[in-house]
């Protein structure tokens, strides 16, 4: 059937709101393609939709069908994004795969939140190990004035001194100690990250597809 | 688990090899796919997010995409198996037989000792 101008202005809205919210997350090139057959996906709907009195009604069962275009784009971007990270195991591409992920479930947020807090610990071991140089009485392992059997101090810290009662015991050993362990942490939340990336696309590999259940 | 949830998994954990079956025939275009699963099978899925696992198995290798131009009013991207399809496919359907086979057993194992235990009573 051939559509009105009103039709042909709301399949070409879909189109664009489509386009938009793929632009943020793939290519320019593989964004062109996605539209390229999503329209062609919906002139063959169209084409063989029976002709209605309210085409307007037939449009939106249509465009149900098919999805709202913001959920079609999250899709593609999960898929490849996902995709990405587990290839590459670039940093960027697997934090960014990771809240993805953390969008989409009570799971995925738990291990994103898990893996934030890995890659955030590790960043500041390194941090510290470039401070102390800079701040040599301000960076190190800090152990408190008294004992723990006198019940207040809890034992060393480590980070900058912002507390009066505590005293600050770490020379410039500090520093390998901070480098392996930041970069341990690092090294050991990006491969974690690798795997729960691994792991969640196997378990899941429709992840994407919002199944109905069998009538 | 619910059992809602449990079937929702086997939908989902079968919807690779349905789509590599889908295109094992010959070169499909997507809208071909989706009703084509939805003849045969009850993996009755929201269209619009069917593309990108297509677009996944393409990146795997599995499947090869190509454009036709002139064979509707308006062109039609084509999907059809690639040779590592083929042999990831072969793959697959012997593993699903092999597990579905084990399943089965099971089944009727339980059943057989269901009917001796009433037959004993």
């Amino acid at each position: 059937m051939i559509l009105s101008d009103t039709g042909t202005s709301r399949i070409n809205g879909y189109l664009f709101v489509l386009e938009r919210s793929l632009a943020t997350v793939l290519p320019r090139e593989s964004v062109r393609d996605v539209v390229r057959e999503i329209d062609s996906h919906l002139r063959d709907r169209i084409s063989a939709a029976q002709a209605v009195p309210d085409e307007r009604v037939m449009l939106e069962k249509i465009l149900t069908e098919l999805g709202p275009p913001q959920r079609v784009a999250q899709a593609y971007s999960v898929e490849r994004t996902v995709d990405e990270a587990i290839v590459t195991g670039k940093i960027w591409a697997i934090a960014r795969a990771v809240w993805h992920v953390a969008m989409s479930g009570v799971l995925g947020f738990l291990a994103g939140l898990g893996l934030f807090v890995g890659y955030f610990v590790g960043a500041i071991f390194v941090i510290l190990a470039i401070l102390k140089p800079i701040f040599p009485d301000n960076v190190g392992i800090w152990v408190g004035d008294r004992s723990i059997s006198e019940g207040v101090d809890i034992g060393p810290r480590v980070g900058v001194n912002v507390l009066g009662h505590v005293h600050n015991v770490g020379g410039y050993w500090v520093i390998p100690i901070f480098v392996v362990a930041g970069f341990g942490l690092l090294f050991l939340s990006n491969r974690g990250a690798r795997k729960f990336l691994v792991w969640w696309r196997g378990r899941r590999p429709g992840f994407s597809i919002t199944v109905r259940p069998a009538s | 688990m619910p059992l809602e949830t449990w079937q929702e998994q086997l939908r989902r954990g079968s919807l690779d090899l349905a789509i590599l079956l889908t295109v094992s025939a010959g070169p499909r275009y997507g809208l071909a796919i989706i009703q084509h699963l939805e003849a045969f099978t009850d993996l009755i899925v929201t269209e619009g997010t069917i593309y990108p696992i297509l677009g996944r198995l393409t990146r795997d290798g599995l499947l090869d995409s190509y454009w036709v131009e002139d064979e509707a009013p308006h062109p039609r991207k084509y999907y059809r198996l690639t040779r590592q399809g083929t042999r990831r496919l072969t793959d697959m359907k012997s593993q699903w037989r092999a597990f579905a086979g084990k399943i089965e057993r099971l089944m009727e194992a339980a059943s057989s000792a269901e009917r001796n235990n009433r037959d004993s009573e």
